[in-house]
């Protein structure tokens, strides 16, 4: 399964821990920054988060010039604009996003027009664009799944022309990653389950998809240890800052993983589910992985099988016979849903999401085999087993 | 001493593989276009006059598709009448010659980041698709198994000969009809 070649880049600095905000300042000087820009949205400046960043920040003597609140949860050019024209006027001289993947998305393209000067993002669509070095740009992630912080690509939307906008380029990824537990400890239950099942995904995707590598392998099993093990306890207990802080660094680590090794069906189902009933991106994650596991199941048996010991532990694997561990860890993942539904409802099956209906499923299908996701499924996907897949993840 | 000089015809004859092979897929799959309703299927959602190129990098060879509408090819050689809108880029022509010789399958070739994609990422799927199911048509079943990510189901042997052979029967036409010219 895994490739003679490979390639895996991450210069993203991690600064994870206890008191890790406090950190900000001197990251920010020693890139000679000193008017800092925050890029955010209402929820997480309503849920006071913005609050220890902003203190961080002025103990040290350091003031943040501007504070963009507005972000919505699908952020567009005319957004993008908005903020540039900000940090333009204010004489920011650079970004610290603080919020989940729309809040740092914008922060990317932002990044992009005030580095690059002009007001047109769409010049900058594509990959390999950007050829040097952008504004000091700083990432304090809020949720615990999208692992944005560590990834090299942005979408935005254009709605005028009603299309996404990728960005893609090593220079959007930002100078370090900033993983606080206080930033997630308010984090509702359903959120916290849906965005720590789509830093599983990104993990189980990772290792068990055509781009899989020495490097990244690394980074997912660790991922899928920590979120196998800390996600309940977080889910017993919302306020255990340790197994907070263990979830958060999951999240990275799955990032590291996935954006090295790319992901499959589970994202395209789940990219095409979004786009059409607007369920929420960690939500389809949950839902779709065990099918997609075991579509993919003869062509992932052995890898599939080796995130057993990762999922339910050595005991477990050692007494589980080798040809049974591939399905063994699905039924892990399975009993991982089932207790999350038991805590806060994720839903399992798409009827029990409430949102899609059963005449939707076709467009979805088609939809998802246009999916870039796609092309790094292990096994080839037709329209028929797209269909097939979704009708199992109906009821 | 004889290596200093065969090295450099190796190069050549790769580069020259590499030329003919587009050559040949680019015929193939105008030819393909118009025989098989799955590649119609495919290539009908792609909009009217899409120009689509694959490409070594920096200026190596190319191959130059159209879509004419209704599921239709047309090959125009390595010359594109226009900026292209979707362009596939092998980042060497070593790269090139390990999938078009089928050393190496297109989707790994993809995973290794032996290719970029400048465009809609979602036709360049689409072409991916066509390109597979051209490959196991014209390919031996071995051949093919190498080259696709899975062999087509639907694809059985009586199928598979007729369509080969209206194909190359096709791209000769074409070769002549190009010779002429």
């Amino acid at each position: 399964m895994s490739n003679k070649y490979y390639e895996f880049f991450c210069p993203v600095k991690v600064i994870a821990g206890k008191a890790a905000l406090e950190h900000i300042p001197y990251e920010l000087t020693g890139l000679a920054a000193r008017r800092p820009m925050i890029i955010t949205d209402k929820g997480v400046r309503a849920a006071g988060l913005l609050d220890p960043v902003i203190s961080a920040c002025e103990e040290s003597g350091l003031e943040i010039v501007s504070i963009y609140d507005d972000v919505p949860p699908d952020s567009s050019t005319g957004v993008v604009r908005a903020i540039a024209e900000v940090y333009r006027s204010e004489k920011c001289d650079s970004i610290i996003a603080v919020g989940g993947g729309s809040a740092i998305d914008t922060a990317k393209a932002v990044n992009i027009l005030v580095s690059e000067g002009g007001d047109d993002i769409s010049k900058y669509v594509g990959a390999g664009v950007l050829k040097r070095p952008l504004k000091p740009f700083f990432v304090v992630p809020t949720t615990a799944g999208t692992g944005s912080e560590v990834t090299a690509v942005a979408v935005i939307a254009d709605l005028e022309k009603s299309v996404k906008l990728p960005f893609s380029s090593s220079f959007l990824l930002p100078n370090a990653a900033i993983i606080d537990p206080r930033m997630t400890l308010t984090l509702p239950p359903h959120i916290t389950a849906a965005t720590a099942m789509d830093a599983m995904t990104h993990a189980t995707e990772a290792f068990t998809c055509m781009a899989k590598n020495p490097l990244s392998d690394a980074y997912a099993t660790s991922a899928i240890k920590k979120i196998s093990t800390f996600l309940l306890p977080v889910m017993e207990n919302p306020k255990d800052a340790d197994a907070r802080l263990e979830l958060a660094q999951a999240s990275t680590m799955a990032g590291i993983a996935f954006s090295n090794s790319m992901v499959g069906l589970v994202h395209a189902l789940g990219h095409a589910t979004g786009a059409i009933c607007h369920l929420p991106h960690g939500m389809c994650m949950s839902l779709f992985l065990p099918y997609v596991l075991e579509y993919n199941l003869e062509t992932i048996r052995e890898p599939l099988g080796e995130l057993l010991l990762y999922l339910d532990g050595p005991e477990v694997y050692a007494t589980t016979p080798a040809s049974r561990r591939a399905e063994a860890s699905i039924s892990a993942i399975r009993r991982l849903r089932d207790a999350l539904y038991k805590h806060c409802k994720l839903p399992r099956t798409l009827k029990e999401t409430g949102k899609v209906e059963a005449d939707q499923l076709d467009r979805i299908a088609a939809l998802a085999l246009d999916d870039g996701s796609i092309m790094f499924n292990p096994k080839e996907v037709t329209l028929e087993d797209a269909r097939a897949v979704l009708q199992r993840a109906w009821a | 001493m004889l290596a200093r000089h065969i090295k450099p015809m190796a190069f050549q004859a790769r580069r020259l593989y590499v030329e003919a092979m587009f050559q040949v897929m680019g015929q193939a799959l105008q030819a393909v276009s118009e025989i098989d309703s799955d590649v119609q299927g495919e290539a009908r959602s792609l909009p009217e006059g899409f120009l689509f190129e694959m490409m070594v990098m920096p200026d190596g060879p190319r191959l130059i598709i159209e879509h004419l509408g209704n599921g239709a090819l047309r090959f125009h050689g390595s010359t594109a009448p226009r900026d292209p809108d979707l362009s596939i880029q092998f980042k060497h022509i070593a790269h090139a010659f390990l999938v078009l010789s089928f050393q190496e399958k297109t989707s790994v070739a993809f995973a290794n980041d032996r290719m970029l994609v400048d465009g809609d990422l979602g036709y360049a799927i689409r072409i991916t698709r066509i390109l597979n199911r051209l490959e196991a048509f014209i390919l031996p079943r071995l051949v093919a198994s190498r080259a696709v990510k899975e062999y087509p189901r639907d694809l059985n042997l009586p199928k598979k000969v007729i369509g080969a052979a209206r194909i190359y029967l096709k791209v000769a036409n074409q070769f002549v009809d190009t010779v002429r010219a």
